[in-house]
């Protein structure tokens, strides 16, 4: 059976989702809390970052547009040692990535919702579907995203619209008052949030994309989309809640949502804008575990991946439950680890992989 | 052909127990809370009685609002106080005298008792920002002269719930009289945390006969013994409640704040009359500049209004001169409302409620960064600033000249 190839199209919806992801809900509070009011210049300068990182996986795409992640790794590392190294990436990737995403999506419900539900129902319930959906494949996946896609730009339009006569433009000045370093610190966290895991995308794009050649185009424009959306709720945090609030608060965009009133009865519908978060985090957990299985079954030469997406989805589950043993463990974890993580994995291995072709090359040109 | 039925079977077999699986998931979660198991809170009010803190909180009895026909036996609103050392113990203290858990997401009124206010509000403020079934748009006032609690005693006519009753009649009193202002939690919070501009809440305070506006009498009679009344602002030092501003005061708070939606005032004419006019809208530019090495603030107000209710003899609107006229009055009057409370604050109580502060912040975050520590006790009470209104008249009503004007002497 031929793998199945997404369309241009899809693979440039999967990559908008897949940037709003989890970024959506974790990134404003961090960003505020660094760059105080110019959290959304913070954030543009973090979109050229990522732009810069997703440049550098494209071009790694083109020198092999028949080849995955995991399979370009053991062409320029060697079998061993490319397998090697895979292993530890997706590992380690598996552990800081997905896993902790889910548990985000617990804390959130247990923290804004239901405090008095067990944060492992909901981690089970929402392991499972996340597990069905990458079970059911990277088609099916596509698919539904693109399915869902018009209705989390619904829901994101209608919060904007909503929220326009809640803005404050005095609140974003004075424009610069830290300097450029708190923004370079907060673009970096951005960055590492929303883009540095794109690398993970290389796991789909371009071998399983029927036009490999035009596969950047659709990576460009939907992480484009994506950090449009990321841009926008950032300032609407800083223009609606102001910079201090946005930056005490775990959640702001929820409580973005908590702030539509118009005319005393279209409001109270932060519950409905949660729906917008929830399909935005099951795609980016689902695409993750797809992913990873996908990658796990290259480099341990497992022909039915399906067999490894249910143990893997259920260890994920049970790790999610207890990762971090608590919030501050979380926020400390994000500032001091995940940055330099996510550099090292989604621009450092790249480049170093860029840099084994062009040795590669270089060499089978001296031989030739 | 047989072996297809067994496999069909069997699917519909696994999906049975899907299905009774799913039936298992779905019936609810941990904190489902059924409608008739909440205590649903409209307001709540907090009093500092000797170090602690008492909350009482105003829950609707659903049995008395939903009943079509009126004047039930019950009151339509209960009040449970209960005292602890921290806020959040009290309102799970509350248990003990409410039969079911009280439910703070439908909040419209926090009342922030006055001797709570002038001991701090900051302490509990972190409480209801924190706790997730707080929403933030709930009014916070002050009171005056009253406790909290006994202020959430009064019964009030035409809205049965006295905490509806409060929340409608601020917003009215914002929208067409402008001397309150609606503050919600997170305003709060940042007036709180921002540098350069102190807090403000309304006051309100009970009129008339205390106890007789406890009992249901108070609705009974056409006119009420006691009824709440929103009086005048309460200024606040970081968040110390320090004095009051007059209703007039007030009104020059909310013009130099701008957003007035509407207003009334009136400026004299001819002899002994007084013309009225209607603010329909207004707003407010202030701009903080660096003169010298002297901060300076500058506010452009922009109104618009029309003509309300004429009493004089001799008033030709007719003429654009008139109209000129009565704009540069009222543009004195507006400027007056405002110098008057700058004055006032400024020689009384010495802490910038307008926001002076941030709007040099913005403009020169340098200055700010180098003053801001004695900004409210050397720059602010000194602070030149400098108005400017612009008062446009666009109709006027639905006359032109008055009757009075051909009325026989």
């Amino acid at each position: 059976m031929p793998e199945y190839k997404i369309s241009l199209r899809q693979l440039m919806i999967v990559t908008a989702m897949f940037t709003v992801g989890s970024g959506i809900l974790l990134v404003p509070s961090g960003l505020a809390s660094i760059a105080k009011q110019d959290a959304w210049i913070a954030a543009l300068i973090g979109v050229l970052f990522g732009f810069g990182a997703v440049s550098v996986h494209l071009l790694l795409a083109k020198m092999y547009p028949t080849k995955n992640l995991m399979q370009i790794c053991e062409t320029l590392m060697g079998k061993w040692i490319g397998k090697a190294i895979g292993l530890l990436f997706l590992v380690t990737f598996f552990l800081c990535g997905p896993t902790t995403v889910l548990q985000e999506i617990g804390n959130f419900v247990t923290i804004q919702m239901m405090p008095e539900t067990p944060i492992e129902a909901i981690i089970l319930l929402f392991g499972a579907i996340m597990t069905l959906g990458a079970r059911l494949g990277l088609e099916v996946l596509a698919r539904s995203i693109e399915l869902m896609f018009p209705w989390v730009v619904f829901l994101f339009t209608a919060m904007t619209l909503l929220l326009l006569s809640e803005v404050k433009l005095e609140r974003t000045f004075p424009v610069f008052e830290f300097g450029a370093l708190p923004l370079f610190s907060a673009a970096l966290t951005f960055a590492s949030v929303v883009f540095f895991p794109h690398i993970m995308l290389l796991m789909i794009y371009p071998a399983s994309v029927n036009r490999p050649e035009q596969a950047y185009k659709a990576v460009y424009i939907g992480s484009l989309f994506g950090s449009v959306v990321l841009v926008i709720v950032i300032a609407l945090t800083i223009l609606v809640l102001g910079p201090s609030i946005t930056a005490q608060s775990m959640y702001p965009s929820y409580m973005l949502a908590q702030k539509i009133s118009i005319g005393n009865f279209l409001q109270r519908i932060e519950a409905v804008m949660a729906i917008m978060w929830f399909i935005s985090l099951f795609f980016r957990l689902a695409l993750y575990l797809y992913m990873i299985v996908a990658g796990l079954s290259i480099i341990l030469g497992i022909k039915n991946r399906q067999a490894l997406m249910l143990p893997a989805g259920w260890i994920m589950s049970t790790l999610a439950v207890f990762i971090y043993p608590n919030v501050a463990y979380r926020q400390s974890w994000d500032a001091k680890v995940w940055v330099p993580y996510t550099l090292v994995v989604g621009v450092f291995l790249p480049m170093l992989l860029l840099g084994l072709h062009g040795i590669r090359k270089l060499r089978s040109r001296k031989s030739a | 052909m047989w072996k297809a039925s067994v496999l069909g079977m069997k699917r519909i077999g696994a999906l049975f127990v899907l299905f009774a699986f799913l039936t298992l998931l779905l019936s609810g979660c941990w904190n489902r809370r059924e409608l008739n198991e909440l205590a649903i809170a409209v307001a709540a009010g907090v009093d500092r009685v000797d170090d602690r803190y008492r909350l009482s909180v105003q829950v609707v009895v659903p049995g008395q609002v939903a009943s079509k026909k009126a004047g039930g036996s019950q009151a339509p609103a209960t009040l449970y106080t209960a005292e602890g050392d921290t806020i959040f113990e009290a309102a799970r203290r509350m248990t003990q005298v409410s039969p079911r858990k009280i439910y703070f997401s439908h909040l419209r009124m926090f009342l922030i008792g006055e001797s709570m206010a002038r001991a701090g509000i900051a302490k509990f403020l972190d409480f209801l920002m924190r706790d997730h079934e707080f929403r933030t748009d709930f009014y916070l006032v002050t009171t005056k002269g009253a406790t909290a609690e006994d202020t959430l005693k009064i019964m009030t006519p035409l809205e049965s719930i006295p905490a509806n009753k409060l929340f409608n009649s601020l917003q009215t009193s914002e929208r067409v009289w402008s001397p309150s202002l609606t503050v919600t939690l997170d305003e709060l919070i940042n007036d709180l945390s921002n540098e350069g501009k102190h807090p403000i809440l309304t006051g309100l305070e009970i009129t008339g006969n205390r106890e007789a506006g406890e009992t249901p009498e108070n609705v009974n009679a056409i006119k009420t013994d006691a009824n709440l009344r929103f009086v005048g602002l309460a200024i606040f030092k970081v968040d110390k409640l320090i004095g009051w501003l007059n209703e007039t005061e007030s009104r020059g708070y909310r013009y130099i704040k701008g957003g007035v939606k509407s207003s009334v005032a009136f400026v004299p004419c001819g002899d002994k009359g007084k013309v009225t006019l209607e603010t329909v809208r207004s707003h407010t530019k202030v701009t903080g500049k660096i003169l010298g090495s002297k901060p300076e603030i500058e506010i452009k107000a922009f109104v618009e209004g029309n003509v309300g209710a004429v009493e004089c003899r001799g008033l030709d609107l007719i003429q654009t001169k008139t109209i000129d006229e009565l704009e540069s009055k009222m543009e004195k009057k507006v400027e007056q409302l405002m110098k008057s409370v700058i004055a006032k604050v400024q020689e009384e109580y010495k802490v910038d409620i307008f926001g002076f502060g941030e709007a040099i912040r913005r403009s020169h975050p340098g200055f700010w960064r180098r003053h801001k520590e004695d900004w409210d006790d050397r720059f602010f009470p000194n602070l030149a600033v400098r108005i400017k209104v612009d008062y446009h008249i666009r109709r006027t009503g639905t006359l032109n000249n008055s009757f009075i004007n051909d009325m026989k002497e």
